[in-house]
């Protein structure tokens, strides 16, 4: 039986609670959300011992499901003001999972800031919290060898921790978990999870599941047939089965350059003349020069394998992928054309526990102050390093790309609900605006993900450029990746999902089969549904209103080139986008 | 007419280029399709992402003097 596992920080002590039964249908994002809503005042100090900080693997965590092992972080945001699921890849999902821990509720703050804590949690379930106090502003890899050394050598486990930015209160700061094989680099980066972990004086987790097996299913015949329909659509689907795992999440550069669509020099301009230097095609052929990785998961389960290490010079590792959206956000957005430089400001976001959206798009806004050149990687570099190190600028950049802005006067602050655009203009891809518009997570990509549909041609035909039927297109998929977080997938397995129904049957059928519970299509949406509820009801009385749910003036006053496009889609188009949210409160008998 | 064409991602090793570019230039004949060039150059028969100077374009496209056309895979990511 699932079960919750609620972590006090100001008493130290630790209890374990049954799931309430109103939550059984929920993991992962909804599960996040459903907590927060009901255990945080909205207008709480996100530092303060009010606010809770929730890690919950998804409902089908633990189990084999393919690519079914994402962590959801949940709290109220310090970056935001409004409620966060802040979602990673790594193994501490499939650990807490297989122990089946519903979720970890951390809640309160030590009387003595300068305390740090360790939770360790052990494979036969105990959990104790020990003093720590010595690794106060470890950065996170040394962290993970400091954790190492703290376990027997035979151990399984997973690490989830919080580098020096989170200790620091900084907004941008995000939570690193360890990949598989121990390296502190796949993150929970947005909305300053790292500040509300800091807050609680918690500076790592460790869950160790050794011995430990995947959890029952009620049908495990039904549950493995599903399973083999779906793996089968994610290895068959170009986009999961070859285009990933060949050339990782940047093989997005240069499409998104072509398309015009890539937020370049502080959203200045939509192609980038340095994106076949930074792409997924070049970072691949370099990789395999230096002897690097170009292909494994992030966590167990995971069939696509889009994950790699990027390695320097002398062929030894310096950070994962990086990613499409830390490519652009130090590449294009700053004019950088350099994959090195690119990983040393990734590794440096590693190790402070930075988000590297956030920070990317925060430095392209200090580029665009004059204070250093865009496409001036060391310099760059330098900055970065400087929110610890000393020098200019220093400790404002960790606090993100909106109070840079405003401490460098920039007029063109990228930011919704105070939160940093990720990697699609939304000029240009007008879909991705609505959804940075709308989101209850301020700007996210991920929250629906249009661009599969405007630029990629996944899962229909929506045009990138016109104002027309960006709306309902956000709302469908705002409330199918809610459900996805909910279970715990990966959101790329929505590019099959999208494409070959059998795979998003399969969905249903797997969940079915290991809860016991009837579950089809429409009971798949509801969660996903609900989870938006609580989230837009918990924003609302935090005190969002419609004016929080638009973009910048300047998207819809200042055209992008090469399309020469404004951002178009209405408020009226915005606003209906949440329109469901009234009956389904009802029907969950809130409001 | 002269069309620039860039092909990327597994499709790049349909063309050979100079320098670091996944681009090079072709001279066509005037009426000249996207379906008509993707079959010269022998592309794989699977589904593509077309755009021509920046736009999606369909296969049946005449091309025209100057346009820049890029072809990919299918590919996501996020």
């Amino acid at each position: 039986m699932r079960y919750l596992l609620r972590v006090n920080m100001s008493d130290l002590t630790i209890t374990k609670e049954d799931l309430p039964a109103g939550w059984a249908r929920y993991g992962g994002r909804a599960l996040t959300s459903a907590i927060v809503f009901a255990e945080v005042p909205p207008t709480a100090d996100p530092l303060g011992a009010d606010n809770v900080l929730v890690f919950a693997p998804g409902l089908l965590g633990g189990t084999n499901t393919p690519n079914g092992g994402r962590l959801s972080v949940g709290a109220k945001s310090p970056l935001t003001g409004g409620i966060k699921e802040s979602n990673s890849g790594g193994q501490a999902a499939n650990a807490l999972g297989r122990l089946e821990i519903a979720a970890i509720i951390v809640t309160g703050k030590p009387a003595d800031p300068d305390a740090r804590y360790m939770l360790t949690i052990e494979a036969d379930g105990s959990a104790s919290l020990s003093r720590v106090d010595e690794w106060a502003g470890v950065q996170n890899y040394a962290l993970a060898d400091m954790i190492k050394a703290t376990r027997p050598e035979d151990d399984r486990y997973s690490t989830i921790t919080n580098g020096p930015a989170g200790e620091a209160g900084l907004k941008a700061s995000g939570i690193a978990v360890s990949d598989m094989k121990g390296l502190p680099n796949r993150f929970a980066g947005r909305g300053g999870m790292g500040a509300v972990m800091g807050s609680k004086g918690l500076k790592a987790i460790v869950v160790s599941d050794k011995g430990v097996g995947t959890p029952a299913h009620a049908d495990k015949e039904a549950f493995s047939a599903a399973l083999k329909t779906f793996s089968s659509a994610l290895k068959e689907h170009p986009v999961s089965g070859q285009g990933l795992p060949t050339y990782g999440t940047n093989v997005l550069t240069n499409i998104l350059s072509e398309a015009g669509g890539l937020p370049t020099r502080n959203f200045s301009e939509g192609s980038f003349e340095g994106a076949e230097a930074t792409s997924g095609e070049r970072m691949r052929e370099v990789t395999l020069e230096r002897g690097g990785d170009v292909s494994h998961g992030c966590h167990t389960g995971c069939v696509i394998q889009c994950s790699r290490y990027y390695v320097d010079k002398d062929g030894h590792y310096k950070t994962k992928g990086p990613e499409y959206e830390t490519v652009w956000s130090f590449g294009a957005d700053c004019g950088i054309d350099d994959l090195d430089d690119i990983a040393e400001l990734d590794r440096i976001c590693g190790e402070f526990g930075l988000d590297t959206i956030e920070m990317g798009a925060t430095m392209a806004v200090y580029m665009d102050s004059g204070k250093i050149a865009f496409g001036d990687g060391p310099a760059a570099i330098a900055a970065l390093r400087s929110i610890f190190e000393g020098g200019e600028p220093g400790r404002v950049l960790g606090d993100g790309a909106e109070a840079t802005g405003k401490a460098f006067g920039v007029a063109h602050i990228p930011v919704v609900k105070h939160q940093a655009l990720p990697a699609y203009d939304p000029r240009a891809v007008q879909g991705i605006g609505v959804t940075y518009a709308t989101s209850t997570m301020g700007a996210d990509h991920t929250a629906g993900y249009t661009v599969a549909t405007n630029i990629l041609k996944v899962g229909g035909d929506v045009d990138p450029l016109k104002a027309e039927g960006q709306a309902e297109l956000s709302r469908n998929l705002q409330i199918a990746t809610a459900m996805l977080d909910a279970l715990g997938f990966c959101i790329f397995v929505a590019f099959p999902v999208l494409d070959i129904p059998e795979a998003f049957n399969a969905i249903f059928e797997m969940t079915e089969a290991h809860t016991g519970q009837p579950w089809d299509a429409d009971a798949l949406m509801q969660v996903g549904k609900e989870t938006l509820v609580y989230e837009k009801l918990f924003n609302d009385r935090a005190g969002f209103g419609p004016a929080d749910d638009r973009l910048p003036e300047f998207f819809k006053n200042v055209e992008l080139p090469p399309h020469n496009i404004k951002f178009m889609v209405s408020d009226a188009d915005l606003d209906s986008v949440y329109d469901f949210v009234p009956e389904v409160a009802a029907q969950m008998g809130l409001e | 007419m002269k069309v620039d064409v860039a092909l990327f991602a597994s499709l790049s090793e349909y063309h050979s280029v100079d320098g670091d570019t996944r681009t090079r230039t072709y001279d066509l004949a005037e009426g000249t399709t996207i379906a008509d060039l993707i079959s010269v150059l022998g592309l794989p028969d699977q589904p593509r992402i077309v755009f021509v100077d920046s736009r999606h374009a369909e296969e049946s496209a005449p091309l025209h003097e100057g346009q820049r056309l890029a072809i990919f895979p299918p590919v996501a990511g996020g």
